[in-house]
């Protein structure tokens, strides 16, 4: 035994030796003489329903995945969002933009096998393009050539170590796309694919799967599962990062995830001290801080500006294609949402919901993004001003004819809406209730339709609603928002006369598009296969003043975020921005 | 005996039409649930229509419901197959398989908790009918019997983590999770153990002692109490013979108890972070995975005839008059 322990040892220094390892960031690893080993404790709701990205679509088998578990070619930098290399240790791009190189380091999988061109193949293969495999992407890897017509990205082996993409035209969100693609071992998993039915990779390494059998590239890897109470993961031996004073990472020995479905007992876990790190919600903000002024508590609390893709920020929709001719003629009018703008009392909502720990708007590009944030969306969002919102829906011939206190279509039926809004979370009924407060001090009837959100998105999917209140998250690139925020796609739910859905995959109907609506389908189609990123800049910055103008939706606010850390962790650090920054690979215990 | 045999046979016939029409009413129940496993999904614009297209198909989801329910049933019928579920893409069965084990165990722990303190005090209420302790224990049980559960466990995990007592939610501290058993762990465990067993047998133990006390008041002035006494017994063989009378009803009673206990307790244990099949449950019910939440209400329905049975056979060995008749 002794024997086989002494020649593992010596094959893993050997091997540790040649590996080429990626030296973290001094922003992340600012400690030099960190504490390595123990434990690090966070919690997940639920039992991951698997440990393959792409068989699943569940979000707690993506926080165990995504970083902790497994790496990608390359990756954002958790501060700064700038792309940075991770298993590709470099890229080329061609000049026209089509072709890109990516070299990979020697770095290996948990079981000591190398890291290959075959394992980036592999997964492109049977899993990202792969339309059978719940979590593929074929979305986001196929886009249309000079002819407009769509096709796949494809992949090409050049040697052991680089993997060429070949792009039907340059397309400027391809590394961030790729950031969101996790390598998996084809040595591990080829075997147990159905090649005739390519739907059987879903079944691959389901939540019953043994630890051992789970090969990682990622900081840590599987050791234990305890159905519904517990993950257990230990540091990967093999992980190819190293800190400025030559460390391995992570600093941790294990990583534990307790499982706790109830939000209210994830955050008394925190609060005891048990977990060690925790999303706050800006409710239970003043609470915790207090406790933590108070000086008896075991964590620390940030709040930063709003930052990441959630909370998401909150907008109002109205429906252009509703069958009620005299409310559609309405709301496709830029007055009457311009009306409503003027109605919407931000200021309220952020002082009695959020408790004042909101900002105003933040839909489409986060203040802090600063890649893609157009400042001037904030002079675009009108004040809240109730006269003169009621002197545009007098100017639109919406007048109370009838004395009867409400406000009447201009063929004298009552002027009312409904808004539709799902019960969870609490702030979006709050804000249809503020919302509809203020328009009943104008004369404007409105209907409160509180559903359970299965429904209401249904209901929203089918274009069943009058007026809605929504939320879609942020994402650091505005691609990535494609399907929302195009018109003539699937989320574009406020006018899906824009999308023809008889074509595979649906189509766009320009005959439906306001010229407005044109000009933000053509920037989302220029964007796209733009590579240089000032030019992407200046598109995205039209797109979002077109949308602050002309209100196809509107938005109303954003949290703001707040993350609680044990006061033991070390590396939390907090960038200019007052973003706190935290990852499983370089924190450790004081 | 054979009257018996004929009785248990028959009882486990009449079982198969019941578990079909339960199972037909579950399928109407969860289908009639506006959407379906795929509404989660709509409106992520990292999945496409195709995508949710695809696995409309994959799933079957796009099949008519009566052609989904007879397939579900040929698979049981014939391979004993209940299906898979839809998110974790694993056979149901071995699902809930994984987590009956603290399900049955804490269970059996409650019914067991609440016999030993439900049946001393009700027959102790009953000799004393009107005493003060009398009066006070069927207030506390009538509070039990009203709170609802979570609601007392929320009340009960805030007053002990304000004392500054830490084993609150789950089983076991996280340093014991999937550590091999010990004393230690045994004692971690006892340390977490009382609060769900109080929140859980809190409502039962109420309504036992209710019952406990009512049918021994009832025979403490049946005819044949009063012919034991005037036959010269002294009173504690009185007494005797008047509790095992009074016992009888109370075994029905725990045949039903089983399925209570496994489902009636789904927001405590989401509340005391249980690991048992409840939030299981209610998750997959969320999340309109259809053969999951299906087997789990026909494994109850499964529990609660069998119980019914298993009540009436121990009935009827305990008491001639119900043999006989």
């Amino acid at each position: 035994m002794k024997k086989v322990l002494f020649s593992m040892f010596i094959f893993l220094t050997v091997v540790l030796m040649a590996a080429d390892f990626f030296v973290e960031d001094k922003m992340l690893t600012s400690a030099p003489q960190p504490k390595i080993g123990g434990t690090l404790r966070l919690a997940l709701p639920s039992t991951p329903e698997s440990f393959l990205l792409y068989g699943s679509l569940d979000s707690s088998a993506y926080s165990v995945i995504m970083g902790p578990l497994m790496s990608p070619l390359v990756e954002y930098h958790p501060i700064t969002n700038e792309i940075r290399p991770c298993i590709a240790k470099s890229w080329t791009i061609s000049n026209d933009g089509r072709q890109v190189w990516f070299y990979l380091r020697d770095a290996y999988w948990s079981d000591g096998k190398p890291i290959t061109a075959d394992d980036v193949i592999f997964t492109m293969q049977y899993f990202v393009m792969n339309k059978y495999a719940r979590g593929n992407s074929v979305d986001r890897f196929t886009i249309p050539d000079e002819k407009g017509v769509n096709k796949p990205i494809t992949w090409t082996k050049i040697n052991n170590k680089v993997v060429r993409a070949d792009l039907p035209s340059p397309y400027g969100a391809f590394l961030t796309s790729l950031t969101a693609v996790y390598i998996y071992p084809k040595h591990k998993l080829e075997p147990s694919i159905d090649k005739n039915d390519l739907a059987s990779v879903n079944k691959l390494w389901l939540s019953n799967t043994p630890a051992s059998e789970i090969v990682v590239n990622g900081p840590y890897k599987l050791s234990q599962v305890i159905v519904d109470q517990k993950i257990v993961l230990e540091r990967n031996p093999y992980f190819f990062k190293k800190d400025l004073y030559g460390n391995q990472l992570p600093y941790f020995d294990k990583l534990e995830y307790l499982i706790i479905k109830d939000p209210e007992i994830r955050l008394a876990k925190f609060m005891s001290g048990e977990i060690d790190y925790a999303d706050v919600s800006a409710a239970d903000y003043p609470r915790l801080k207090q406790l933590e002024l108070a000086g008896n508590s075991p964590y620390v609390l940030f709040a930063s500006q709003p930052v990441g893709s959630t909370p998401s920020p909150v907008h109002i929709a109205f429906n252009f294609d509703i069958a009620n001719p005299k409310l559609k003629e309405l709301f496709r009018k830029t007055e009457f949402r311009e009306a409503m703008e003027y109605a919407l009392n931000r200021q309220r909502i952020i002082e009695e919901i959020y408790n004042g720990l909101a900002i105003p708007g933040g839909g489409l590009v986060l203040p802090t993004n600063k890649a893609f944030y157009n400042p001037k969306v904030e002079q675009l969002m009108r004040p809240f001003d109730l006269k003169k919102a009621a002197s545009i829906l007098d100017s639109l011939g919406v007048v109370d004819k009838n004395k009867d206190g409400l406000r009447d279509l201009p063929d004298g039926s009552t002027f009312e809406f409904t808004i539709l809004v799902q019960n969870q979370p609490k702030d979006y009924q709050q804000i249809a209730y503020i919302f509809s407060d203020e328009l009943k001090k104008i004369g404007v009837k409105t209907n409160l339709q509180i559903l359970d959100s299965s429904v209401v998105g249904q209901m929203f999917g089918a274009g069943n609603f009058e007026c809605g209140i929504r939320a879609f998250g942020n994402q650091p690139d505005p691609q990535l928002r494609k399907a929302i925020w195009q018109p003539g796609q699937q989320l574009y739910y406020w006018h899906y006369s824009t999308m023809n859905r008889n074509t595979t995959p649906p189509s766009p109907v320009f005959a439906e598009m306001f010229d407005w609506e044109k000009k933000i389908w053509e920037i989302f189609e220029k964007a796209q296969i733009e590579m240089d990123q000032k030019k992407r800049k200046t598109l995205y910055d039209e797109w979002q003043e077109l949308y602050y103008k002309h209100l196809p939706v509107i938005f109303v606010a954003r949290q703001m975020n707040f993350f609680g850390a044990n006061k033991l962790l070390g590396n939390v650090v907090q960038s200019k921005e007052g973003i706190p920054t935290f990852t499983v690979w370089t924190s450790y215990r004081k | 005996m054979s009257n018996l045999t004929s009785f248990i046979v028959r009882r486990l016939l009449i079982m198969i039409p019941t578990m079909f029409i339960i199972s037909i009413i579950c399928f109407v129940i969860t289908e009639l649930q506006p959407g379906d496993f795929l509404s989660q999904y709509l409106d992520n614009p990292r999945i496409s229509p195709e995508q949710i297209e695809a696995l409309r198909n994959e799933l079957g989801l796009d099949k008519p419901a009566h052609y989904r329910y007879f397939l579900w049933l040929k698979n049981i019928v014939t391979k004993f197959d209940f299906g898979y579920s839809f998110s974790y893409q694993r056979p149901v069965f071995d699902l809930i398989w994984e987590r009956m084990g603290w399900t049955i165990g804490i269970s059996l722990l409650t019914i067991l908790l609440q016999w030993l303190i439900a049946i001393p005090l009700g027959i102790f209420s009953a000799f004393n009918q009107y005493s003060f302790l009398d009066y006070m224990f069927s207030l506390i049980a009538f509070i039990g019997i009203s709170l609802p559960e979570f609601f007392l466990a929320l009340v009960l995990m805030f007053f002990a983590l304000n004392s500054g007592y830490m084993y609150i939610g789950g089983l076991f501290s996280p340093d014991f999770l999937g550590a091999p058993w010990s004393f230690a762990k045994f004692v971690d465990l006892l340390k977490h153990l009382w609060i769900p067993l109080i929140v859980i047998g809190v409502s039962g133990i109420g309504g036992l002692y209710r019952v406990m006390r009512a049918n021994l008041l009832d025979v403490i002035n049946a005819p044949f109490i009063t012919v034991l006494r005037a036959r010269g017994l002294n009173e504690s063989t009185v007494r005797k013979h008047a509790i095992k009378n009074a016992l009888n009803p109370l075994v029905s009673i725990a045949g039903m108890e089983l399925p209570n206990v496994f489902s009636g307790t789904i927001i405590a244990s989401i509340v005391l972070n249980l690991p048992t099949i409840g939030p299981f449950f209610y998750n997959a019910l969320l999340n309109h995975d259809q053969y999951l939440v299906m087997s789990f209400l026909m494994l109850i329905a499964f529990i609660t005839q069998v119980g019914n049975l298993l009540a009436d056979i121990s009935l009827a060995l305990l008491d001639p008059r119900i043999r006989i008749a």
